[in-house]
């Protein structure tokens, strides 16, 4: 078992469905940050005066950390974020499910009209940790940049 | 490798992404044309004592009313109340004589909520109340579509159900 969860192709396969999927969410929002941000307000648990700030700083966060992996650059602080934006993410949706808050997510569209699909969202954001924490647990270099950096130096 | 020196090359990392970010984000934010100020205001606008309205409403948006302006309108009969929830929201309770056009499923609900809306009539939305926005999304959605009688009742549910208004539930 352990061996099919390192698998080193697996891990490529991750990296490559959480980089692709990270990198695909984060071009809407840079684009329209004023939808992203009313987005942000909806979920109504950051203060207001951080609204903005995060919603201009997250999607480039989600942008770099999509490209590191898909490169396989610095794979281990990109995974370790993403985790923590996942994790975020979930709690985020909980609280709101349970507050029965009625939230457009905006995870993949800026569309406030978007379909609430709370469990799926929270389903597929869970799977996305799950990949996540495996890129980082194992972290291996099989087809990275960095390993190619490492030969280097 | 030690374990130590693994989390702080990793928190290192991480560190360095977001400031990177951080700083691309507001280069690039200053430079779009869809730019967003850094420290946005998110507060609710106060237009006089009695109407409170969201941070996104505009003055171009139709009329915002007060409650006590609702129950106005509400004797005259001449008005629709539109309920902008979902319709398990509108079930559970609604404005007596309200009708229901959820604004998140607006294409399935409005070919059969048009029918009743006559143009010459005063239409006032509302939702569940200032924290939410579907009554001014749909009456902005109801201004393309060619309505001009429009009001929003920012209100809605939470105010006109605690003061004791006419209200009704529907199966």
């Amino acid at each position: 078992m352990k061996e099919l969860i390192s698998n080193k192709w697996l891990v490529l396969l991750f990296r490559l469905i959480v980089g692709i999927t990270f990198l695909y969410a984060s071009l809407d929002k840079i684009v329209h940050p004023d939808q992203f941000a009313r987005i942000v307000y909806n979920y109504k648990i950051l203060p207001g005066f951080l609204i903005n700030i995060f919603a201009i700083t997250l999607p480039w966060v989600e942008l770099l950390c999509g490209v590191f992996l898909i490169l396989g650059l610095f794979i281990e602080g990109s995974s370790t974020l993403i985790s923590l934006v996942l994790v975020s993410f979930i709690i985020a949706l909980s609280v709101n499910f349970l507050r029965g808050v009625d939230i457009a997510c905006g995870c993949f569209t800026t569309d406030p009209n978007a379909k609430k699909e709370g469990a799926w969202l929270l389903l597929r954001d869970v799977a996305l940790l799950l990949m996540s924490l495996q890129i980082l647990f194992f972290n291996l270099n099989f087809l990275s940049l960095q390993k190619v950096f490492q030969k280097k130096s | 490798m030690s374990i130590k020196k693994d989390s702080s090359r990793i928190i290192l990392q991480a560190i360095a992404i977001v400031i990177f970010s951080l700083i691309i984000g507001i280069i690039y934010n200053s430079f779009s044309k869809e730019g967003i100020s850094v420290k946005g205001n998110w507060s609710k606008k106060v237009v006089s004592d009695s109407l409170i309205v969201p941070y996104s409403y505009t003055k171009d948006d139709p009329p915002a009313i007060s409650l006590g302006q609702a129950m106005t309108y509400f004797q005259t009969h001449n008005i629709i109340f539109l309920d902008a929830r979902l319709e398990s929201d509108y079930k559970a309770g609604h404005i007596s004589r309200a009708l229901n056009l959820p604004f998140e499923e607006f294409e399935q609900y409005y070919p059969k909520v048009e029918p009743l809306l006559p143009r010459d009539k005063n239409i006032i939305t509302y939702c569940d109340g200032t924290e939410c926005e579907a009554s001014l999304f749909l009456a902005r959605l109801l201004k393309t579509k060619g309505f001009n009688n429009l009001k929003i009742f920012f209100g809605g549910w939470t105010e006109w159900s605690k003061s004791g208004l006419p209200v009704e539930k529907s199966n």
